[in-house]
């Protein structure tokens, strides 16, 4: 591989963009391949075969062909609301499985650059900071303020939004509450089961990189579950 | 739902090419039966047999390493490997697993 497609390949991960690298396994000649780009000389006449396999979004060597195909896709958009202890732990675990993470925490002293070196911090309510994502049914949700001036804004959001994953930290008792609130504001019985409350898998501890592991568990169960 | 859980690999081998290390990619690109790791598993070796990710979870990268030295030496750009089933004997390079791999190895240049 040459040290310029390489580099290529770097920024365009960097930048979350979609696509493949295509190698030809007898010439040892490899190249990006992006949707909708024309391929150079050298593997135009696979382009259909190579369009094809593109879609499955797998790796492999295309059928009848020594052409191996590595795709990238997007990572899964996470978003963590509230900044708090948890949350440090979590986005430390979620680094090694690549989700993408955004944090919202409308206070200041939580949502800090000191607290989440190097995070993506939006320090508004999430009203206001949904308005800045792009969301869909493969974002998560991970509600961890259980403080429903915060929280049920979120969850809200995320509900109709129809997230993959919907996760809202809090006692038992703290969830019925929010589940009553959700149901009072029109939410069916079925979109309210579909919160994992209290969050997380039964893992037995209680510290916060215990409840972080729980959480990141279940959020990668989840999506292969879909 | 598939998430790109990536091992930053290759963000490795351009930081080791900075500082002047010659490098080679290896790349699970076939597995037949049951394989260690996925398609598209990713190793990197240096001139001196330093490596760093993984091509098999610990089988076959000893011999992975040998195979990238040599490469680098005898200055080819590229090779296919294929590794089958282990026997009983300790040590010996295969997969325990039962498996087979093919490793596509390529110099950064």
């Amino acid at each position: 591989m040459k040290l310029e497609i390489l580099k290529e390949i770097i920024k365009k991960k960097e930048n979350k963009l979609e696509f493949a690298i295509v190698t030809n396994l007898l010439t040892g000649e490899s190249e990006i391949f992006e949707e909708k780009k024309p391929l150079s000389k050298n593997f135009e006449k696979y382009n259909d075969q190579i369009n094809r396999f593109y879609k499955s979004k797998k790796n492999g060597i295309v059928e009848n062909t020594d052409i191996f195909i590595e795709t990238y896709i997007r990572p899964i958009k996470v978003i963590i609301v509230g900044a708090v202890h948890i949350a440090q732990y979590l986005v430390d675990y979620a680094k090694s499985l690549n989700f993408e993470i955004l944090i919202i925490d409308p206070r200041g002293y939580f949502a800090s650059e000191q607290r989440f070196p190097s995070m993506n911090i939006i320090n508004k309510w999430p009203d206001e900071a949904f308005k800045e994502i792009e969301t869909n049914s493969n974002t998560a949700l991970i509600a961890l303020t259980h403080d429903p001036k915060i929280d049920d804004p979120a969850l809200q959001h995320a509900l109709k939004k129809k997230f993959y994953y919907i996760g809202a930290l809090g006692s038992k008792k703290t969830h019925e509450n929010r589940c009553q609130r959700l149901s009072d504001a029109g939410f069916s019985e079925d979109e309210i089961n579909s919160i994992h409350g209290p969050i997380g898998i039964k893992l037995g501890g209680k510290s916060a990189p215990e409840i972080a592991l729980s959480i990141v568990s279940q959020l990668v169960s989840e999506t292969y579950k879909k | 739902m598939k998430n790109s859980f990536d091992e930053k690999i290759l963000e490795e081998a351009n930081d080791w090419i900075k500082t002047n290390q010659k490098v080679v990619l290896a790349t699970v690109i076939q597995t037949w039966g049951s394989s260690p790791r996925q398609v598209g598993s990713r190793m990197i070796v240096n001139e001196k047999g330093d490596f760093s990710g993984s091509v098999s979870g610990g089988c076959v990268e000893s011999a992975v390493v040998r195979e990238c030295v040599g490469i680098i030496k005898d200055n080819q750009p590229f090779k296919k490997i294929e590794f089958k089933v282990s026997n009983e004997s300790a040590w010996e390079v295969g997969l325990a697993c039962g498996g087979e791999i093919a490793v596509y190895l390529e110099q950064i240049n």
